[in-house]
């Protein structure tokens, strides 16, 4: 909404300056934007919120300055003067077929118009709001709907079929030319007016080319209406077609206004083309009901938190144009003007007084303590150790967009079926709710391999969706981990590259933090090399995987180098994780330490190997570590050796060398009986 | 006498390789074989049993202060070898760089998410969250947004079907809470948002939001300006000012933009607030009557307030970014920046 300085002069009385007056405008709720300077006059542009309408006109900003400033305001005379005597024209009926669409119609004929260029006045105002002068008949309608916010139309009488004017909905395929030369096919449903024949205008959209008003005009109908906020919005949204007088309409007009409105710019017209102001029809009733809300001033005060005086709250009512009435010292009646529809209640009008008293005057308390327990906390808590760990293990974390193209969707189909895709999505690239984190992985990868950054250990941390036919909507927490080119590098070790074991570990050693741990299986997915499946121990469920992407995948993100990723969903590791374990009381006694070289087939599990000594330990193993695995030189080639160094113990004693190496020998017989290894 | 040259002869060995002694290994040697059961200086004392009373006492008296003197000797430098002055600091430059260990980064908005919620939590807030796929109800016409109305066009939101959309505010969760939950209570609602807007440096069709709710008895204006007030203060410093501007929302009235001075020109006017010393940050308001009756709480026993704030806004000012596409460029460069 453009606001002319000099123009809102004329209605109230203020001694600031534009400056000053954008200010308190916007701190009473009519924020302006920008100010600038247009011949002479300051011509601000406003932010006017949607409940608002009664500002998108001089006349309700002007009142806006009074309240602010607790000054007079001057409206302009809205009656037709009487020395312009009724003079007689042709007879017009207007039908309104859809009273929901239109419950207020009027029309009124003017006849023997000279249409030619507008008075200055007319003309230096509407420029100042920057509208376009096109002919005084126009201009004039154009600085009403400036005015008063009513959006008017003038058609050629002349040009009108018959003297029906009808309200009506759109049959199917009709056509119409609107004044911006272009055809629009209407759909049923859509409000025109029509004469005998055909639509002469989009009802408060836009009028028809046929009737506009031209030089040639000697005869007007100036109309003057109410229509329903939804359907001018539902309308002009499926026409791609938005005008300064739908942009009312959508909002809601003043109903008070429909006919003063009609009468002004009628008086105007007459005076700018030299016409005679004929009959006024109406259909229709524009029902307006005297709304009045009960203010309970107390109350009011309490919810602001601030004691409000009875006279202050009253003075701003009545400069808002409402009426007060009601002797009581806590109790208003306060009688809402037709322009303010959006005021229903006893908080619309807090709002009012406090916008008017100025927020910044409330004072700033504080609230009292509401004790409550954390609920829901512990996933919360997981989380943020799952950040607290993969940070510390030297990840930097990513955030990717959820939303991704279906083309990209389908690179991982494999894992990820059942998508969500939107209805209006804004480019195709944005389209699918991605069901897995390795397409923003992957992205973030490839981005800085591009830019030269070859060393990445990324994760994130967000939502995959789906939705199962026929089943709800899914949103579940799921990490993902990527890895590549150097992970560790300095002057002094030199450089060695990420590989599978990294990623693993870091898994592992997440999982441990959590006091979860997983079994690694193999697995096949079609965009991985080396793929590790993930379960929770005891569980039957995968949770995820890991390993490295092809080289085909690769490609398609153009990467040139081995990446290595995961991902793992977090709901069941969000509720299972032990973030407060017992106490374990330490070793009091030592532990007697034994090494095992094995060799055996290449492609016997090491799992297996650890279960089988875990297993014929007799409960007296502390741990198992593998210390080294040698394939290579003196070693068949179908052969590999592990190195396992196990610690014995005991709690409560400790354990003879005859004890440790009884159990000893009994793990090497276990592990030649099962898998026919040999020993180094 | 034979024997005193002898053990002149063993004083000079003895300082000959002790001046060239390093480590603790050599040295221990040299005690060995100079003071040792069977060093040369016992070997010496043992050759006394063939000499005279007299001789044997006067060479015995240099032997054993001989000994005495290459013990402290020796002790001497083995202190002097374990301070590690020479040998074992020698090969270090101190100006070398050091092995740094890998430490890793949170993406700015987890940070900036996260340094919110603190200040929340700690006025007694507690954290809810919701579906980011939801239905109309729960964005919409529970608070009080109704269909085909021009306040829906601040809210132009992506759908999944005619009934499912993808969220265009956290201020779905704040129906959920009121639904599952009775007051009093202060909750902060942080979550992932969507809006159908291009892409460009300051718009994104993807981005975070946290709201918060308090709903009591006799929650006042007054007490969502104090809150507010010191969320301001701790997130952007002690001098930072905060002013309210009347504005309008669908699900709270009276409502407010909240503007804070600007953090770059302190108020001055720069490019950063558009040159008007104020920065918006906030939305905010009294719960509106309309949306306690959606979630059939009584309106006239409950009042509430309720604030929403962009994450991504306010973690551009705290870092001075100027482009929101950098937040989900994911640049490795970026990111390290963010400790």
């Amino acid at each position: 909404m453009k606001l002319s300085y000099q123009w809102l002069k004329e209605y109230v009385n203020i001694n600031v300056s534009a400056e000053e007056l954008a200010k308190e405008l916007t701190m009473s709720g009519s924020e302006v934007e920008a100010i600038e300077e247009v011949g002479g006059d300051k011509v601000m542009s406003l932010e006017i919120t949607s409940n608002r309408p009664d500002c998108l006109n001089i006349i309700g900003l002007a009142r806006e300055a009074s309240a602010v400033f607790d000054t007079d305001l001057h409206l302009p005379s809205m009656e037709i003067p009487a020395k312009e005597a009724r003079a007689k024209g042709p007879r017009v009926e207007c039908i309104i077929k859809n009273n929901d669409l239109c419950p207020c119609y009027t029309a009124r004929v003017i006849t023997g118009v000279q249409v030619q260029e507008a008075s200055d006045r007319i003309k230096k105002h509407i420029l100042a709001v920057s509208l376009r002068p096109v002919n005084n008949v126009v201009d004039v309608t154009n600085f009403c709907l400036m005015e008063m916010g009513q959006p008017l139309h003038a058609f050629d009488l002349d040009k009108i079929e018959g003297d029906k004017i009808i309200i009506r909905g759109a049959v199917k395929s009709e056509k119409i030319v609107t004044i911006d030369g272009e055809e629009r096919e209407l759909r049923p449903g859509m409000l025109v007016i029509a004469d005998s024949k055909r639509p002469i205008a989009i009802a408060g959209i836009m009028g028809g080319k046929d009737t506009e008003v031209t030089g040639s005009t000697k005869t007007i109908l100036l109309e003057s209406a109410y229509f329903n906020p939804i359907s001018i919005r539902q309308t002009a949204r499926a026409l791609g077609l938005a005008s300064d007088s739908s942009y009312r309409f959508e909002r809601g007009v003043d109903k008070g206004m429909i006919a003063r409105a009609s009468d002004r710019s009628a008086s105007i017209i007459a005076e700018e083309t030299g016409g005679k102001i004929c009959e006024f029809y109406d259909a229709g009733k524009s029902d307006i009901e005297k709304k009045v809300i009960e203010f309970d001033i107390e109350k009011a005060g309490k919810m602001l938190g601030e004691r409000l005086e009875k006279k202050q709250v009253e003075r701003i009512f009545q400069r808002l144009g409402m009426t007060v009435s009601g002797r009581g010292s806590k109790n208003l009646s306060v009688g809402i003007p037709t322009f303010r529809e959006d005021l229903k209640n006893q908080v619309d009008l807090v709002e009012e007084v406090a916008r008017i008293y100025g927020y910044h005057n409330v004072p700033a308390t504080m609230t009292k303590f509401i004790p409550q327990v954390k609920r829901k906390e512990h996933p919360r808590k997981v989380l943020e150790k799952l950040y607290e760990t993969l940070s510390a293990a030297g990840l930097n974390e990513i955030m990717t967009y959820s939303l991704i193209s279906e083309a990209t969707s389908t690179r991982f189909s494999s894992i990820a079926k059942d998508t969500v895709s939107l209805k209006n999505p804004l480019s195709e690239e944005q389209k699918i709710l991605t069901p897995q984190l390795l397409d923003g992985m992957l992205r973030a990868i490839s981005w800085n391999i591009n830019r030269k950054n070859k060393d990445l250990g990324f994760f994130e941390i967000g939502k995959i969706y789906s939705c199962a036919r026929g089943k709800e909507f899914s949103e579940v927490p799921a990490l993902s981990i990527g890895l590549s080119g150097t992970l560790r590098s300095n002057w002094q070790e030199g450089e060695r590259g990420a590989n599978f074991y990294d990623l693993k570990g870091i898994l592992e050693k997440t999982l441990k933090v959590l006091r979860l741990s997983a079994d690694f299986s193999r697995m096949q997915i079609d965009f991985l090399a080396s793929c590790a499946g993930v379960k929770l121990e005891g569980d039957g469920q995968h949770i995820g995987f890991l390993g490295e992407v092809s080289t085909k995948l690769l490609n398609e993100y153009d990467i040139d180098q081995p990446v290595y990723i995961c991902q793992i969903k977090l709901d069941e590791i969000l509720e299972k994780s032990v973030l407060t374990n017992r106490y374990h009381a330490v070793a009091r006694f030592p532990s007697s330490s034994r090494d095992i070289s094995i060799l055996c087939d290449k492609a016997l599990a090491s799992a297996e190997i650890r279960k089988t000594i875990l297993e014929s330990g007799e409960e007296i193993i502390r741990q198992v570590k593998l210390l080294d695995v040698y394939e290579g030189e003196q070693i068949p080639p179908d052969k590999r050796s592990l190195s396992y160094g196990i610690d014995y113990g005991l709690d409560t004693r400790t354990l003879t060398d005859e004890e440790v190496e009884a159990v000893h020998s009994k793990i090497k017989e276990a592990l030649i009986k099962q898998f026919k290894v040999g020993f180094r | 006498m034979e024997i005193l040259n002898k053990l002149d002869k063993i004083k000079k060995d003895f300082e000959k390789v002790l001046a060239k002694c390093r480590d603790i290994k050599t040295l221990e040697e040299i005690r060995i074989k100079f003071t040792g059961r069977k060093g040369e200086l016992t070997n010496v004392l043992r050759s006394l049993a063939d000499l005279a009373a007299e001789e044997k006492r006067e060479a015995g008296k240099v032997a054993n202060t001989l000994k005495n003197e290459f013990l402290e000797r020796l002790k001497e430098l083995k202190e002097s070898l374990e301070s590690d002055a020479g040998e074992k600091g020698a090969g270090i430059d101190v100006t070398l760089p050091g092995i740094e260990p890998r430490v890793g980064t949170l993406h700015p908005i987890t940070s900036t998410t996260k340094r919110i919620n603190e200040i929340f939590i700690s006025l007694g807030f507690r954290i809810a969250e919701g579906p980011e796929i939801e239905s109309e109800f729960y964005n919409f016409e529970a608070l009080n947004i109704p269909l085909d109305h021009p306040s829906r066009d601040a809210f132009d939101t992506f759908y999944i079907d005619d009934k499912y959309l993808l969220r265009s505010h956290t201020s779905n969760v704040q129906v959920h809470v009121m639904q599952n939950q009775a007051p009093p209570f202060q909750v902060i609602m942080p979550g992932r948002v969507y809006r159908p807007d291009a892409v460009d440096a300051s718009h994104s069709f993807m981005f975070h939001q946290v709201e918060g709710l308090m709903v009591d008895k006799d929650v006042k204006f007054s007490d969502l300006k104090g809150v507010l007030s010191i969320f301001c203060k701790s997130m952007f410093g002690e001098d930072i000012k905060m002013r309210l501007r009347p504005h309008f929302f669908p699900f709270t009235e009276p409502s407010a933009e909240v503007d804070i001075s600007c953090i770059i020109c302190k108020g001055e006017g720069c490019r950063v607030c558009s040159g008007n010393g104020w920065l918006e940050i906030l939305g905010a308001g009294m719960v509106n009557p309309k949306v306690f009756e959606a979630v059939g709480y009584d309106p006239d026993k409950y009042t509430g307030f309720a604030f929403g704030m962009g994450v991504e806004r306010i973690a551009m000012l705290l870092y001075g970014i100027e482009d929101i596409r950098l937040f989900y460029e994911n640049d490795i460069r970026f990111l390290r920046q963010f400790k």
